[in-house]
């Protein structure tokens, strides 16, 4: 089956001469407009620095258009992205530990930033407060998770990925996946437990 | 590594049907689960779910701070990417340069190669013109021709024999009023 992004970008690809084979990412501007929301998305929470999360967004486009001939369409463009964009974090993290941790003090994301962003729908200001506490609280989880179980979180519950596409993209199996999903579930539902425990004994007092 | 699906023993069993609550992976497979996909086990959750307030309250709270989650962390990188300067800066120079293609690249260095002549040829240019040039008699170079010569003649004009006599100098001067002795006078002293 084809995705029907592919078919949106076969439309509008560059002319790359009679021999080449054109792909959905000859249309770098379409794709970038498409997708680069997403992979600054999952690079922000995945690694909580905003240059890092900027400069390794440009970098998966720059490699992804690069290597656009061996796109074989086997997965969808955002999956082929993420998959990218994931093995460039995993480079970064591993080749500049000391310096990521070192220079993520000064660009590292405030919690309060994310928590500030929570939508303010219809609702007491009280329930909205306890929504910021609550997102505040499953992020500063995330960061305590392993970077296996954050990454497979990640891929879950923000980018919205099924078990399958998840084990596409990190090359895991199924199981493993599944494995490394609950314990972090786990994780986050005894701290978020915790939490509600707290709010309910304070409003009890 | 398989889910367990056994129901948690742990708990007073206070749902309606006397079931023990649901098991941490059975709350990750709820959790987890896509809405199109139900497995067995999640069935069987379900099941449990209808007849158990305690554990479908936990589950739909933990569900609703999930989706905040979602929600929050999109709203923040949005927020974030419309204040970063033109991210997408890079992706249009590769546009406008396909850098990566071979047939540019070699229309590139050959593009660069040729620049890189045209200056030098014009510093061939201006190299050679001075030497044209210098060719051609200046003004300069006449009074310096004037200069040698005067310079050889001077050199060619006679001179006298070397046992001619000289001329008497102190004929105009006394050595007292110069302070100077000559050599010869001395000689034809001793001589006397």
């Amino acid at each position: 089956m084809v995705p029907e992004n592919i078919q949106t970008f076969s439309s509008t690809s560059l002319n790359l001469g009679a021999g080449a084979r054109t792909t959905p990412l000859d249309d770098l501007e379409n794709v970038v407009a498409l997708y680069q929301p997403r992979v600054f998305r999952f690079l922000l929470a995945q690694l909580r620095d905003r240059d890092a999360a900027e400069t390794l967004t440009q970098e998966t486009f720059l490699r992804a258009w690069s290597a656009r001939a061996s796109f074989r369409e086997d997965c969808s463009v955002a999956t082929w992205l993420i998959r990218i964009a994931l093995n460039l974090a995993r480079d970064h993290t591993r080749t500049g530990r000391f310096r990521f941790w070192k220079h993520i003090s000064a660009n590292a994301v405030d919690v309060a930033d994310v928590a500030a962003s929570v939508p303010n729908r219809e609702g007491s200001a009280e329930a909205h407060l306890i929504a910021q506490e609550q997102v505040a609280r499953i992020w500063e989880t995330v960061a305590s998770l392993s970077p296996r179980q954050r990454t497979i979180f990640l891929l879950r519950f923000l980018e919205e990925m099924d078990i399958p596409e998840i084990a596409s993209v990190t090359g895991l199996p199924l199981g493993t996946v599944k494995s490394h999903l609950y314990r972090a579930l786990n994780v986050i539902r005894t701290r978020h437990n915790a939490s509600s425990s707290n709010c309910g004994n304070q409003e009890k007092a | 590594m398989t889910p367990q699906l056994a129901l948690e023993p742990v708990g007073t069993p206070n749902s309606a049907a006397g079931d023990p609550h649901l098991t941490e992976d059975q709350f990750g497979e709820l959790l987890a689960a896509s809405q199109e996909i139900a497995s067995p086990g999640a069935t069987r959750a379900e099941a449990h779910l209808l007849c158990c307030k305690q554990c479908t309250s936990e589950l739909d709270s933990l569900r609703e701070s999930l989706s905040l989650f979602r929600e929050a962390s999109t709203a923040h990188a949005d927020n974030e990417l419309r204040r970063l300067p033109q991210m997408s800066l890079p992706a249009r120079r590769l546009l406008l340069f396909p850098a990566l293609d071979p047939a540019f690249l070699a229309a590139a260095a050959a593009a660069i190669f040729l620049v890189a002549l045209l200056p030098m040829q014009g510093f061939r240019q201006q190299t050679l013109q001075p030497a044209a040039t210098a060719s051609a008699p200046s003004p300069s170079a006449e009074s310096d021709e004037a200069l040698l010569e005067d310079v050889n003649r001077e050199v060619s004009a006679s001179v006298p024999t070397p046992m001619q006599a000289l001329d008497d100098p102190t004929a105009s001067a006394s050595p007292a009023s110069t302070g100077i002795e000559t050599p010869i006078q001395n000689s034809d002293q001793r001589k006397d």
